[in-house]
C-alpha cells in the first residue's frame, strides 16, 4: 500500500531565488566508486560482501506499460525503468547530488548558470556515443514536453540549454533557480537518446518497449503484465558495476503473494510490506529490512485529507475543523499503515527537518465532543442518530445534509473506510468513491468535481519541491497534485516567498512556523501520517540504494 | 443434419452480432458527456479527440455513425488504449494466449471429469457414492469461482505446498523447453481445475440425467438381456445417445468459462485478458473494455453456433426450431 | 446463464389444481426442503439484519484481524470490523439486487414470452431471435462494460442485469403460452367474447407464470454470483456492504486470516445452493423442465 503512496506526484514550482546556497554543491568533482558505495548499505552493516553475478527477482505490482521513464511519471513504469538509464547526477540517500553522466558541474550567477562537464567514456546500448546533443534533445524534446514534473518546474524557469562542446552542457535561467540538482537523477530527468528518439512522437516511440539508455542494466525481453528481465551492461560506464548479472521484475499484484514469493524463495525483493505480514517476517530472521520514505515517485509523504474549499459547505473554517477533531489519526497508523509511518504533526514533512515546525498548538487533536460542539455551533444540527442537516449554515440551504463524497485511489480503500466511520459518529454521511489515478487527476484538478479526497503528497527534500505546490493561490488546477483544496490566502503565499528568501537556519526554521501556523489556522488539508515504506530482501543479498538505481550496486551470495 | 439447417443456424449469427455492436453503440452515446470522451477517454489532448471524432465520424448523423463504429469493430479495429497509447488490438492480443491456455485446459478437463463423474453417479444409483457426488456436484455448481479459488490456495498451495501460488511460471527461471513447459503445467494446474470446477458440475449433472434416461429405454434393457457386460452397455448403448446434449452445454457454457477466467485470473494473477479487463475498467479504459467485450461476445455466439450444428449431426432429430 | 444450448424443453402439461400441492411438493423433498429453508433463511436474515448484526457492519472499533471469537463470531478483518455483521448485511444487498432483478425478469420474460406465443407468426419470429441474442450476450461482460462507462452502483448493476435476465423466462412462458392456447377453457372465454389481452392477462399468464417463476430461482441464483463476482473483483459499490466487496478485502490477507475469505463465500454458497435447490423442486412441480 504504502509503495503506491508513490503515485503522487511532485509537481515543483519553480523556485526565483537560490535559498540555500550552501546545499548547491559548486563544482563538485568526486571519486566515482566511493560516491557510488558511500551510498549502499543503508541500513547498517551490509549483509554479505559484494559478489559478483547471479539474479535479483524483485516483485513489481504492475505491469510498467512502457519502459521510458523520460515521458512519464507513473510510479509503475519508473520502477521498472530506471535501471535502464542515467540522470545528469545521481543522488544518494541524504539526498545530496553525486556525478552520474555529468562528472562535475559549477554554478555561476547565484544559481542561474549552471555548467556540466559530461563523462566522454559512456556509451548507449547500442553502441553509440553519448554526448552533450543528447541532453539538449532529452530536455527540449521529451522531458520538458512530456515529464510532468520537469515540465512544471523547469518549464518556465529555463531560459537556455547550450553545448558549447560535445562533453559540455549549460543551462541557464532568467533568475537563480536554487533545487537544479535535485532535480536532474533519473527519477526527475532520465537522458534519453537523440539517435534513438528523432523524429518520432516520443509517447508512441517503439523505443519505449525496445529501450535504449545507458544504465547499468539493459533490456532482455518484456513480457507484458508478466516478466521483464534485465541483463547487467558489460560497457557500464561505473567500473566493476553492476554486481549482479540478471535482473527480473516479475508482476505479482496481489500485496499478500509477493510476501508468499519472498518466503518461498522465488522473489528477492519487495518495495514494500502490507502490515499484517511485517511482523511475521521480522521475525522469521532470514530477511533484511530497509524502511525509507523514499520512493520511485516521492519523498516524505504524507497522507492528506483535502477538502474541496469550494464547496459551500467547507467554506466554514469551524466545519473543517471539526472534521479534523473527528479524525482519530492513531488509528489509521495502527490500522492501515500497520506502524509504518507516524502520526503527522504539521503540514510539512519531519522528514525536512530544517522546516518542520513543532509543538503547533491548533493542529487538531481527536475530540470527538468538541467536533459535535463545532458542528452545533455552525449551524449543522443533529436530530437522534442521523445525519446532521444545515440549519441556518451560511451559504447553504436549510436542511441540508452533511453529507459529502471522498475520492481515493482504490489502493486507499481503508483511508476511506476508517474516514467514513469515524465521521458517521459525529453525524456526517461519507459516500467513497474509489478512483483509478487518472480518472482521479481528471476530477480532482481539472474539473474539481469532489467534496473531500486523500491524497499522498509528498513533500521532496524541499518545501519548496513538494510542500508550496498544495498551497499557492496561483497553483489551483489543472496541474496534477497541485493546490487540490483551492485555498487561497495572501498572506500563505507571501510567508512561502519570505520563507525561501530568509537566511541563517533558525529565522527560516521560524519563519516556516508562521508559515504552518497560518496554515493550520486555516485548515484547507487534515494531514494524517507520514508514511514510510518497507523494503525486504534476504540477508544474502546487500548494497541496495532506496530508489532510482536501487540495484545498481547490489549483489546475492549464494546461501 | 441437412445443410439448410447449417445455413439458416449460420445466418442467424447476423442479427445476434448486430445486436451485440448496437447494444455497444447504444452505451457509448448513452455515457454522460461527449460520446467522444466516452471513447478517447477524458485526458486525452484536443488533438487526439479531432482524430477520434473523424475516426468514429462523431460529427455525422447518428445512423452513419453506426455504420462507421461497425466498420471499425468489424475490422477488429478497436482504437487506441488511452492509458496504454497502443492500439487495442496489440494490447489484447499479447494477453490473448495466456487466457486461451487457460481456458482450454479447462474446457478439457471438464469435459473429461465432468463425463466421468456423470458415468460414475448414473450407474450407482440411490448408492452413497451417488449421493456423495452429486452432493459435491451441486456444491461445485453453487460456489463462487474466487472462493474456491482462495480455499485451493489456502489448502493445496499454501498448506500443502503443491502447487505455486500465483503466476505462469516460476519468477526468474530460465528454462526453456520440456522444462518451461512442465513449470507453465505446474503452475496452470491449480487454475485449471478451479476454473473447471464449476462445468465439471454443470456436464457431469447433465450427463446423470441424460444416462439415466438412455439406461432406462428399451434398447439398453435388450441389450443387457443379450448378457453384454454392463461397461460396454452404458459406453456403446448409453453414453452415445446421452451424449448430444452434453456437447451442446459444453458449448454454451463458453461464456461462463469466459466470465469465471476473469475470476481466476485476479485470484491467481495469471498474465491474461482478465486481469487486463478489470485493471482496465477501473481505470475507465473504454477501448479496451469495449474490445474485450465484443471479442467475447462475438467468441460466445459462434461457440454456441458450432454446437447447435454438432448437437444437429449428432442428434438428426432436432429440426431449426 | 449465457447459453441457448440448455437442454431444449418440453412444455409439461399444467396439471389442474396443481398450485394446492405445490408446498408439500417441495417440502417433501430432501433437497426441496433443504433449498426452502435456505433460501427462507435468506429472506429472514435480510429483512431482519439490522437487529440481527451486533454491529454496524462498517464501525471501526474491534481487535484488528482478529480469529472468531465470542464477541467476534465470525472474527474481525484488518480494520477491525466484525465480519458477522458484515456477512449479515451483506445479505441485504444480494437479496435487493436478486430481488429487484427478479421483478424485471419476470416482467420482461412474461411480456416477451406471451405476446411471442400468443400472437405467433411474425411477432413470434422477431421475438424469438431477439431472445436468442440476449441469451448468448456475456451478462458478466456487459455489466463491466457498464461499469467502465458509468462507474460502479447497484442501479445500474440491476438495469443492466435485469434487462439481459430474461430470456429463459420468455422461452418457458411462450412455450406454456403455446401449450394452453389450445385448450379448451381458453376457447371458452373465447367463445364469451373475452378480448385478447384479457384471455392472456385472465387466463393464460396465471398458468403460465408458475413455471416462470419456478426458473426465476435458478436465474437469481447466477445473478448473485455474478453480483459477488464483480464485488470480488473491485468493481462493486463500495458504499453497500456485500459479500463480493468482503470476499475482495479477504484476499489481501489470506495468508494471516482464514476466516476472511472462508465466511463470506460460504455465504454466497448457501444463498446460491439454497436458490437452485428451491428452483429445481419448483420445476419438478410446476412444470417447464430446463
Amino acid at each position: 500500500m504504502a509503495r503506491r503512496s508513490a503515485s503522487a506526484r511532485l509537481t515543483a514550482r519553480p523556485s526565483r531565488l537560490i535559498r540555500r546556497p550552501a546545499a548547491t554543491a559548486i563544482a563538485a568533482t568526486l571519486a566515482l566508486l566511493a560516491s557510488a558505495c558511500a551510498e549502499q548499505a543503508p541500513s547498517g552493516e551490509p549483509a554479505a560482501e559484494p559478489v559478483k553475478g547471479g539474479t535479483l527477482v524483485v516483485a513489481i505490482s504492475e505491469d510498467p506499460e512502457l519502459l521510458n521513464p523520460a515521458v512519464t511519471t507513473s510510479g509503475a513504469a519508473h520502477t521498472a525503468s530506471e535501471l535502464l538509464y542515467n540522470g545528469l547526477v545521481g543522488l544518494n540517500a541524504q539526498g545530496e547530488p553525486q556525478p552520474e553522466l555529468a562528472e562535475s558541474w559549477q554554478v555561476d550567477d547565484d544559481g542561474a548558470r549552471y555548467t556540466f562537464q559530461l563523462r566522454d567514456d559512456v556509451t548507449w546500448h547500442d553502441g553509440e556515443p553519448f554526448t552533450s546533443n543528447d541532453v539538449k534533445f532529452a530536455f527540449e524534446e521529451v522531458l520538458l514536453k512530456y515529464h510532468s514534473r520537469t515540465q512544471a518546474s523547469l518549464g518556465e524557469a529555463l531560459a537556455a540549454i547550450e553545448t558549447p562542446d560535445e562533453h559540455t552542457v549549460v543551462f541557464t535561467f532568467d533568475q537563480p533557480y536554487g533545487s537544479l540538482l535535485q532535480q536532474l537523477d533519473v527519477t526527475e530527468a532520465p537522458i534519453v537518446a537523440k539517435h534513438v528518439y528523432q523524429g518520432g512522437d516520443p509517447l508512441e516511440h517503439p523505443a519505449n518497449t525496445k529501450p535504449i539508455g545507458t544504465g547499468p542494466f539493459t533490456l532482455e525481453r518484456y513480457q507484458p503484465d508478466a516478466e521483464i528481465r534485465f541483463a547487467a551492461n558489460e560497457n557500464y560506464f561505473k567500473e566493476d558495476l553492476p554486481y549482479l548479472d540478471t535482473v527480473v521484475m516479475r508482476v505479482i499484484p496481489d500485496d499478500a503473494n509477493q510476501v508468499v514469493a519472498l518466503e518461498s524463495g522465488e522473489v528477492q525483493w519487495l518495495w514494500g510490506v502490507p502490515g499484517p505480514d511485517l511482523e511475521r517476517l521480522r521475525a522469521d530472521g532470514r530477511f533484511e529490512f530497509l524502511e525509507t520514505g523514499v520512493n520511485p515517485g516521492g519523498t516524505n509523504c504524507i497522507m492528506t485529507v483535502t477538502f474541496n474549499l469550494d464547496r459551500p459547505i467547507f467554506t466554514d473554517v469551524d466545519t473543517r475543523r471539526a472534521i479534523a477533531h473527528a479524525l482519530d489519526r492513531q488509528q489509521y497508523l495502527d490500522r492501515v499503515q500497520f506502524g509504518q509511518g507516524k502520526v503527522a504533526e504539521a503540514p510539512i514533512s519531519s522528514g525536512i527537518s530544517f522546516a518542520h515546525a513543532e509543538n503547533l498548538d491548533d493542529m487538531p487533536v481527536h475530540d470527538p465532543a468538541r467536533a459535535e460542539q463545532l458542528l452545533d455551533a455552525a449551524g449543522w444540527v443533529r436530530e437522534g442518530d442521523g445525519t446532521r442537516v444545515a440549519n441556518g449554515v451560511d451559504g447553504v440551504k436549510d436542511g441540508t445534509p452533511l453529507a459529502f463524497d471522498f475520492l481515493h485511489y482504490p489502493n486507499f480503500a481503508d483511508y476511506g473506510e476508517l474516514f467514513r466511520a469515524q465521521l458517521r459518529a459525529i453525524g456526517a454521511e461519507v459516500e467513497l468513491r474509489p478512483l483509478e489515478s487518472t480518472v482521479f487527476v481528471e476530477k480532482v484538478f481539472t474539473e474539481r468535481d469532489f467534496d473531500t479526497n486523500v491524497i499522498s503528497y509528498c513533500n521532496g527534500t524541499d518545501p519548496e519541491i513538494g510542500v508550496k505546490r498544495m498551497y499557492l493561490s496561483s497553483n489551483i488546477g489543472p496541474v496534477p497534485f497541485s493546490n487540490a483544496a483551492g485555498y487561497r490566502n495572501p498572506e500563505v503565499d507571501r510567508l512561502f516567498d519570505e520563507a525561501r528568501t530568509t537566511i541563517g537556519d533558525d529565522e527560516r526554521k521560524a519563519a516556516y512556523q508562521r508559515l504552518q501556523e497560518a496554515i493550520v489556522a486555516d485548515l484547507p488539508y487534515v494531514w494524517l501520517v507520514e508514511t514510510t515504506s518497507t523494503r525486504v530482501f534476504p540477508k544474502r543479498c546487500g548494497g541496495f540504494s532506496h530508489s532510482g538505481h536501487f540495484a545498481e550496486a547490489a549483489y546475492c551470495g549464494t546461501s | 443434419m441437412s445443410w439448410g439447417y447449417a445455413v439458416r443456424r449460420i445466418a442467424q449469427l447476423i442479427p445476434t452480432v448486430a445486436a451485440i455492436l448496437l447494444a455497444s453503440f447504444l452505451l457509448i452515446h448513452l455515457a454522460p458527456g461527449d460520446p467522444v470522451l466516452a471513447l478517447a477517454g477524458e485526458h486525452g489532448d484536443a488533438e487526439y479527440y479531432e482524430f477520434m471524432r473523424d475516426k468514429f465520424g462523431l460529427d455525422q448523423p447518428l445512423h452513419e455513425q453506426l455504420l462507421t463504429y461497425a466498420g471499425n469493430v468489424l475490422t477488429a479495429d478497436f482504437g487506441v488504449s488511452y492509458v496504454r497509447g497502443r492500439p487495442v488490438l496489440d494490447v489484447v492480443l499479447e494477453r490473448l494466449p495466456a487466457t486461451l491456455l487457460l481456458t482450454g485446459a479447462a474446457l478439457l478437463l471438464s469435459t473429461v471429469a465432468g463425463l466421468l463423474a456423470g458415468v460414475f453417479t448414473a450407474t450407482r444409483r440411490s448408492r452413497v457414492p451417488d449421493l456423495t457426488v452429486s452432493g459435491v456436484l451441486l456444491t461445485l455448481y453453487a460456489a463462487p469461482v474466487f472462493w474456491l479459488g482462495q480455499l485451493a490456495i489456502l489448502a493445496l498451495a499454501l498448506g500443502a505446498g503443491w502447487f505455486p501460488v500465483q503466476g505462469m511460471s516460476t519468477a526468474g527461471s530460465d528454462a526453456t523447453g520440456l522444462a518451461n513447459a512442465a513449470d507453465v503445467a505446474h503452475h496452470l494446474a491449480l487454475p485449471a481445475i478451479v476454473l473447471a470446477s464449476q462445468e465439471i458440475a454443470a456436464v457431469g449433472r447433465l450427463t446423470r440425467v441424460g444416462l439415466r434416461d438412455e439406461l432406462d429405454s428399451d434398447h439398453v434393457r435388450m441389450a443387457r438381456a443379450k448378457g453384454l457386460a454392463e461397461a460396454t452397455v452404458v459406453v456403446k448403448y448409453g453414453l452415445r445417445r446421452a451424449l448430444a446434449p452434453v456437447v451442446t452445454v459444453i458449448g454454451g457454457r463458453v461464456g461462463h468459462l469466459v466470465a469465471g477466467a476473469v475470476i481466476v485470473e485476479v485470484v491467481f494473477g495469471w498474465p491474461g485478458l482478465g486481469r487486463l479487463l478489470v485493471t482496465s475498467t477501473q481505470s475507465r479504459d473504454v477501448p479496451i473494455v469495449l474490445g474485450i467485450f465484443l471479442l467475447v461476445a462475438v467468441t460466445v455466439v459462434v461457440a454456441n453456433v458450432i454446437t447447435d450444428l454438432c448437437y444437429a449431426w449428432l442428434d438428426p432429430r432436432v429440426r431449426y426450431r | 446463464m449465457s447459453a441457448t444450448a440448455d437442454v431444449p424443453f418440453e412444455p409439461a402439461a399444467p396439471g389442474v389444481g396443481r398450485r394446492r400441492g405445490v408446498l408439500r411438493g417441495v417440502l417433501g423433498t430432501p433437497s426441496g426442503l433443504l433449498g426452502a429453508a435456505l433460501t427462507g433463511t435468506l429472506v429472514v436474515v435480510a429483512v431482519f439484519a439490522p437487529a440481527l448484526a451486533p454491529y454496524d457492519p462498517f464501525a471501526i472499533d474491534g481487535p484488528v484481524l482478529h480469529p472468531p471469537s465470542v464477541a467476534h463470531p465470525l472474527g474481525t478483518d484488518a480494520l477491525g470490523r466484525d465480519l458477522y455483521s458484515g456477512v449479515l448485511y451483506g445479505t441485504r444487498t444480494s437479496l435487493v439486487v436478486a430481488g429487484t432483478v427478479g421483478v424485471l425478469v419476470l416482467l420482461i420474460g412474461a411480456l416477451v414470452g406471451a405476446v411471442s406465443g400468443y400472437a405467433g407468426r411474425w411477432a413470434d419470429d422477431v421475438l424469438m431471435r431477439l431472445t436468442e441474442a440476449f441469451q448468448v450476450l456475456p451478462r458478466f461482460f456487459l455489466a463491466i462494460v457498464v461499469i467502465a462507462f458509468f462507474g460502479p452502483g447497484i442501479d445500474r448493476l440491476v438495469l443492466v442485469l435485469g434487462f439481459t435476465s430474461w430470456p429463459m423466462l420468455a422461452r418457458v412462458v411462450r412455450a406454456e403460452v403455446l401449450s394452453l392456447k389450445q385448450r379448451e377453457f381458453i376457447a371458452a372465454a373465447k367463445a364469451h367474447g373475452a378480448s385478447n389481452v384479457r384471455v392472456v392477462v385472465r387466463e393464460i399468464l396465471p398458468n403460465a407464470l408458475p413455471a416462470a417463476i419456478a426458473l426465476l430461482g435458478l436465474v437469481l441464483a447466477q445473478v448473485i454470483l455474478i453480483e459477488a463476482s464483480l464485488g470480488f473483483i473491485g468493481l462493486g459499490d463500495p458504499n453497500a456492504m456485500s459479500w463480493g466487496y468482503l470476499a475482495n478485502e479477504a484476499q489481501r490477507f489470506l495468508r494471516v486470516a482464514w476466516w476472511l475469505p472462508l465466511f463470506p463465500g460460504l455465504a454466497i454458497l448457501l444463498a446460491v445452493l439454497g436458490l437452485n435447490l428451491l428452483g429445481d423442486a419448483l420445476t419438478d412441480i410446476l412444470g417447464g423442465r430446463r
